[in-house]
């Protein structure tokens, strides 16, 4: 399967998902395709169809939007 | 995946944890985690009560993670007589960016319906952010003009509101960020100052009569579980980088921190919880010598309190002149 992973924001990536290199699961997860393009799931959520899914899941869609968490600044400004 | 609770649909996954949780567990965990860190930090003082209500101000800078403080804090205590927020909003004078997060502020507070006030370092102070990093002139990052200017206005305003305290939204990672610099920095003395400043329990903290206390009850969630919060909750949380954000430090500290935390889950939470226990510790030390502490005084130019002659904000604004 052909996955499309729309970073919001910044770039779009297809990635095939046979090609994603797995960390012993059978399928790929979320987190692997996170991996694939160099984020980590610490610093973004994935979305599927709008809605949230556990990074630790294997990928069962073929879109994903990412969103990436923004900082408001310098810490001290509070978030 | 189902949620570890019920029956929905998870839509997280925590490694330090292994939990799997649907939309409305994931949100009580939140609001479970800020309430048990209120009532650690022992921020409602046993004698506060209706007719002495406390009054917390919040450092409501529009972005997530002050959006979902306020918002877990009002749910919280919107029938508590014995508290009442006032949310305090910073304009820094950064075109097309302060703008939009003063609106999800004035947004927030009138949803939440409380008290609300902002200031900005033009009316302060006769600058503005855009121009301090075009003069530049102590070659320093924006940031670390900013933070002064910031905190400088957040006492302020905290004490003329009457706040008994000042809170803000750091979450785990920015304190485990912020934990880990000191230690790496060999800042032992600044490691005993965060603890009594805002990281101790209130009982606990050397008493700092000159400045309001500080609390950070959101330093339990990550990051991105406060950001997750915000979207599940639809909250009108601004979502666009500060234009002048440049810490670099702290940016290489954030990623060995995401690499660490990928390999070995709930490294941030050790990292947060064995500094604080440490800081507790160094505190104590230097409170008890004498000679360590500081001596406080009034600046000659502004009467604010400080360990130097001219505080740093009015030397800063004295090289910006």
């Amino acid at each position: 399967m052909r996955v499309t992973v729309d970073v919001k924001g910044e770039d779009t990536h297809e990635i095939d998902l046979e090609s994603v290199p797995t960390d012993g699961d059978a399928e790929p997860t979320y987190q692997d395709l996170l991996c694939e393009i160099e984020l980590s799931p610490h610093e973004v959520s994935v979305l599927v169809d709008g809605r949230p899914v556990p990074e630790d899941q294997p990928v069962d869609s073929a879109e994903l939007t990412v969103l990436r968490l923004i900082k408001g600044g310098s810490p001290s400004a509070g978030g | 995946m189902d949620c570890n609770r019920c029956d929905a649909e998870a839509v997280m996954h925590a490694a330090y944890s292994g939990a799997h949780l649907c939309d409305d567990h994931f949100r009580e965990s939140v609001e479970k985690r800020v309430r048990r860190r209120v009532r650690r930090d022992d921020l409602v003082p046993k004698d506060a009560t209706p007719d002495d209500p406390e009054t917390w101000v919040i450092g409501l800078s529009g972005g997530k993670d002050s959006v979902v403080l306020t918002t877990v804090l009002h749910d919280t205590f919107a029938e508590d007589p014995r508290i009442e927020l006032v949310g305090l909003t910073i304009h820094e004078g950064i075109e097309g960016y302060r703008d939009e997060s003063v609106d999800a502020c004035v947004e927030l507070a009138a949803d939440l319906e409380i008290r609300h006030e902002l200031v900005s370092y033009e009316e302060e102070f006769g600058i503005r952010m855009d121009d301090v990093v075009e003069d530049d002139p102590e070659n320093m990052a924006a940031c670390a003009y900013c933070g002064v200017f910031r905190r400088d206005l957040l006492e302020k305003y905290a004490d003329e509101l009457g706040a008994d305290l000042l809170l803000t939204g750091h979450n785990l990672d920015d304190e485990a960020q912020t934990a880990l610099m000191n230690f790496l920095e060999g800042d032992v003395s600044q490691i005993a100052k965060h603890f009594d400043a805002s990281l101790g329990p209130l009982s606990e903290r050397e008493d700092q009569e000159e400045f309001v206390p500080r609390a950070k009850p959101l330093r339990d969630v990550p990051e991105k579980e406060v950001a997750l919060y915000a979207h599940l909750e639809d909250l009108p949380a601004h979502i666009t980088e500060c234009p002048h954000a440049s810490e670099a430090y702290r940016g290489e500290i954030q990623q060995l921190l995401y690499d660490l935390e990928e390999n070995h889950p709930g490294t941030r939470h050790s990292i947060l919880s064995g500094y604080e226990e440490v800081a507790g510790i160094v505190a104590d030390e230097f409170n008890d010598d004498a000679e360590e502490s500081a001596d406080l005084r009034e600046c000659v130019e502004c009467g604010s309190t400080t360990t130097r002659e001219r505080c740093r904000k009015c030397s800063l604004l004295e090289s910006l002149a």
